[in-house]
């Protein structure tokens, strides 16, 4: 009885010390660890009191082009549409759903928080990610954020409480799962597995014109393999598992919940690996919509929506967006957000560059059109300078333009115009609308050039007006430019291009 | 597996229980059994390494004893010897005598390249190779008999407590601990937990902070002060002594809840009054290994004095190189070789008696010289190349004019000065018999103050133990 006394004794002892530790760290140390390992709470404080919709993303939403005039976040842009509505952001490079949810938790359960948009980057489902060298410092990060009394939080960070790897071992980690996880494609895939696949890119490469190995592309070849041949198991991987619990904690917490899977480089998979990547992309694409609109998640799909150009990093994988890329993935989800708040929609002036569409460019300006190393000073119509092909440089200045920056409704007729000097009729130089995409064939329309002008060395003017096919809105890019193979010198200039319904 | 991990809190425990409700004739078999598990938490392949040393000396062992030429027992004496250096020499050296090949090859212009090998060195190898190579010498010269139970001699090669970085035990000493049955101890128990805890605070509130600024002086001094040089050169004294020490208390208090005494490796080492009390002092297991296993059998100080100076230098170099494969731990060795000499030479001539009390003030002054000292050499142990040592001496001297940048947390020198009071109060004794002699109140305060701060002021980088690279 006496030894039982004692031991209970120390027991009580024992948890008044646990008890008074907890109390002294939380009081007087808690929140200068937070500051100093877990700083993102921070942004979860800023937003939690003062905003009805919160948007939580990675690195997606404020990444910029330098040449982007508007350099604002995709949340920033979403907030336009609903100026009613206080929309907090919640942003941090290399985030992923398992830290969203941790987040997500710190919202006091009486905040004004109505409605979560979280990003669902398809990316963060491949081993690459999960395995990723970046993921015990994240987790590190979060520790002190668990739902545990503070002590105890800083315990499992003092003891390592988390996934703590090095980067061999993560490595190790990712190889293992390429190497063991099938890849099942209906028409059948000649790799076993990732490994094989990237293997055989990094062999048989992507050949220059020349034949050889452009060895630039075939590593950037190799990486999209890396990063997209995957199938997502539904029953295995984490991530999975961490958007159903940011669903449940939506459940709970009363929250309308929009996942916005994000914009893929499908042209790049396609035009570089081929058919076989773009169907596991749509594959999964496929899958996380079903499985989370069946949950009662409103899901944005932009995996395709947004063009090769708009992708600010040409050779790496990432979901970084330019301008126009920002403001479509935006656009896509303020509409879908009309199904929650139907009334508290504004319609933003299409601030796109597509709204625009007529093109123009005298071959003088430094804009972005393709093919400038053809201007010359040479001749010109109007100004100094003109573009010239023949003689090896085949394809005159060239007007580029992402299709999904052409409204639909304007997207019938095609009115082109130009000014053209050339010394003697030939019937190979082409006018040419070009269409590409990974959803099309590519689209070439030519015209002979003879049939618009006489030749006669003398600066004329051509106008070409055509009736664009339906089928040229599943293409990615359309071009217009003016082909030479031969000999002869042409010279074109004041190219104008105009859009407009039938 | 590390000590300072949840993976450990969860795994001693669970082998403590099992170890006191197992038969005491299978426990080996538990012990063996926790220790490849602890081995294997950081690379599975490498156990075959430690299986294949220990099954040669285990056989080298009985063929020695079982000979009765010398000849016949000088093979199997130099099969153990070659497979532990040999061992050691693949994973540890290889990379380093071909990459001076390399080296020599090049200024000597020949067109010849010697493979490197892109291996990871196995965790603690050299430990448990010089454990195993001191039982070979001893069974040799028939100091020890040879063991006949292949799992009591594979666990003395293994005993996960101090397997990965010592104290470098002896068979003599270990293995008898190891085969007699232990009750549970109350007082065993509370020992060692009192132990882990000094080894979890030395090695997770001094060490690991401290290494924060140790590490951003040595990746780049020459952006820092002679001041913030200076400052991180003497707390580079005190992490190697915290991480190293730490580890060593946790060993020997995981083994003392187990029943087991495994030898101190440190004793108050900074107290030192010149460098050769310095290595009686620090990792004296390693130090004691070589006086026995190199310095002795060269002739130790029984010699004339021109081959004792030899001796002394064979032996500290060695002990350099036994630390990494770098010219910066044979210039370390060699160095502490020289002044242990000088200093020795000096004592000699001028017969100078140092006072008994520890405390006195030319004592005190000749621990100052001894630890500033042993941080000036420190240098070379930290330093990438030896061209860095060199900088950093160099900058010292002259990077007076820039601007102090190092901000120190008050919390570091606060627990850096709680651990040297301590350590000045644990001189000649060890903290689990010094706490035992502390009125309870004074005691349950110290628990007090070193679990919260281990729990709430620990580094959080991912540190290992310093002594697990070598």
């Amino acid at each position: 009885m006496k030894q039982m006394k004692n031991i209970l004794l120390k027991i009580f002892v024992l948890a008044i010390f646990v008890f008074a530790m907890n109390y002294i760290y939380e009081k007087w140390f808690y929140e200068k660890g937070l500051q100093e390992y877990s700083d993102i709470i921070n942004l979860v404080r800023k937003v939690q009191n003062n905003s009805d919709i919160i948007y939580i993303a990675e690195s997606s939403n404020y990444s910029t082009r330098a040449n982007d005039t508007d350099k604002r976040a995709i949340s920033e842009f979403i907030s336009e549409y609903y100026p009613n509505k206080r929309l907090g952001t919640i942003h941090k490079g290399a985030l992923h759903a398992g830290n969203y949810k941790i987040l997500l938790e710190q919202i006091p359960e009486d905040s004004d928080v109505e409605t979560i948009i979280v990003t669902l980057n398809m990316r963060s489902f491949d081993a690459a990610w999960i395995y990723s060298n970046l993921e015990t410092a994240l987790q590190k990060s979060m520790v002190l954020l668990k739902p545990y009394p503070a002590l105890f939080n800083r315990f499992l960070l003092s003891f390592k409480g988390y996934d703590v790897k090095t980067d061999k071992e993560r490595e190790v980690q990712f190889k293992r799962k390429w190497e063991k996880d099938k890849l099942i494609i209906p028409q059948g895939l000649e790799y076993k597995n990732v490994i094989e696949w990237d293997k055989t890119m990094a062999r048989e490469g992507i050949k220059n014109i020349d034949g050889t190995i452009n060895y630039k592309t075939t590593a950037l070849a190799c990486h999209y393999i890396k990063t997209y041949a995957f199938q997502i198991d539904i029953n295995n991987n984490p991530r999975i598992k961490d958007f159903d619990a940011i669903v449940k904690l939506a459940e709970k917490r009363n929250w309308n919940l929009v996942f916005n899977l994000m914009a893929e480089n499908l042209e790049k998979a396609e035009e570089l690996v081929g058919d076989n990547l773009v169907y596991l992309i749509n594959e999964n694409r496929k899958l996380l919509i079903e499985r989370y609109t069946n949950m009662g998640v409103l899901v944005v799909d932009n995996v395709d929506n947004i063009s090769d150009n708009q992708f600010t990093d040409q050779h790496w994988t990432t979901e970084h967006y330019a301008e126009n890329g920002r403001k479509i993935i935006a656009r896509n989800v303020a509409d879908s957000l009309k199904g929650i708040y139907p009334t508290e929609y504004f319609k933003v002036k299409d601030t796109l560059q597509m709204a625009s569409c007529e093109f123009f460019h005298d071959c003088e300006n430094k804009s972005a059109w393709k093919q400038m190393n053809t201007i010359t000073k040479e001749q010109a119509y109007s100004g100094e300078k003109s573009s010239k092909t023949g003689q090896g440089d085949n394809y005159s200045i060239t007007f580029e333009w992402p299709i999904v920056f052409i409204p639909d409704s304007m997207l019938k007729t095609i009115e082109i115009n130009l000014k053209i000097l050339q010394k003697e009729i030939n019937h190979d130089v082409m006018l040419v609308i070009d269409a590409s995409g990974y959803k099309i064939e590519n689209f070439l329309h030519e015209v002979p050039v003879s049939e618009l002008s006489d030749g006669n060395n003398t600066w004329e003017n051509i106008n070409y007006k055509y009736n664009l096919p339906e089928e040229i809105k599943k293409g990615s890019l359309l071009k217009v430019y003016i082909y030479n193979p031969t000999k002869s010198i042409v010279y074109i200039d004041d190219l104008k291009i105009k859009f407009y319904p039938n | 597996m590390l000590f300072n991990t949840i993976q450990f809190l969860i795994f001693l425990p669970v082998v403590i229980i099992f170890y006191y409700l197992l038969n005491p004739k299978y426990r080996w078999v538990l012990l063996l059994s926790a220790s490849y598990y602890f081995y294997m938490c950081w690379k599975v392949e490498y156990v075959v390494l430690i299986l294949a040393s220990t099954l040669i000396d285990y056989f080298a062992g009985i063929q020695m004893e079982k000979q009765k030429t010398k000849i016949k027992k000088r093979f199997f004496l130099i099969l153990s010897l070659l497979t532990n250096l040999g061992l050691l020499f693949s994973f540890k050296y290889f990379n380093f005598f071909t990459n001076n090949g390399n080296f020599i090859f090049e200024n000597l212009n020949i067109a010849y390249q010697l493979p490197e090998l892109k291996v990871l060195l196995p965790v603690g190898i050299s430990f448990y190779t010089f454990q195993t190579l001191s039982y070979s010498v001893d069974v040799y010269h028939g100091r020890q008999k040879a063991e006949k139970h292949l799992g009591y001699f594979a666990l003395y090669v293994s005993f996960f407590p101090q397997l990965v970085a010592g104290p470098i035990e002896r068979f003599s000493r270990l293995t008898p601990q190891l085969k007699t049955v232990h009750k549970f101890s109350k007082e065993n128990l509370i020992n060692g937990l009192r132990l882990i805890l000094f080894g979890l605070f030395a090695k997770m509130v001094i060490a690991d902070n401290v290494s924060i600024y140790v590490d951003a002086i040595y990746k780049d001094p020459s952006i820092y002060s002679s001041k913030d040089i200076l400052f991180g050169v003497f707390m580079y004294s005190f992490q190697i002594y915290c991480d190293f020490f730490g580890y060593s208390t946790i060993a020997i208090g995981t083994a003392k809840i187990l029943g087991i005494n495994l030898m101190d490796n440190f004793k108050t080492p900074y107290l030192a009054k010149n460098i050769a009390e310095f290595w009686q002092r620090w990792h004296i297991s390693l130090s004691s290994w070589f006086r026995d296993y190199v310095y002795l059998p060269l002739g130790g100080n029984r010699v004339k004095w021109q081959r004792w100076l030899i001796n002394i230098l064979i032996v500290f170099t060695v002990s350099g190189i036994w630390h990494g494969a770098n010219w910066t731990f044979v210039f370390w060795g060699c160095l502490f070789g020289v002044i242990y000499i000088i200093e020795k030479t000096f004592n000699k001539l001028f017969r100078i008696n140092q006072p008994n009390n520890t405390f006195s003030i030319i004592n005190v002054i000749l621990t100052i010289k001894t630890f500033v000292l042993v941080s000036l050499i420190w240098i070379f142990f930290r330093s990438e190349n030896i061209e860095q040592s060199f900088q950093i001496f160099k900058l010292i001297a002259t990077n007076t004019e820039i601007e102090t940048a190092l901000n120190v947390k008050l919390s570091v020198f606060l627990f850096l000065g709680l651990f040297i009071l301590i350590d000045i109060f644990l001189y000649n004794t060890r903290f689990d018999y010094w706490c035992n002699k502390q009125h309870f109140i004074v005691r349950w305060i110290l628990y007090f103050v070193l679990i919260f701060s281990i729990i709430a002021f620990s580094g959080v980088e991912d540190f290992q133990f310093i002594y697990f690279q070598f």
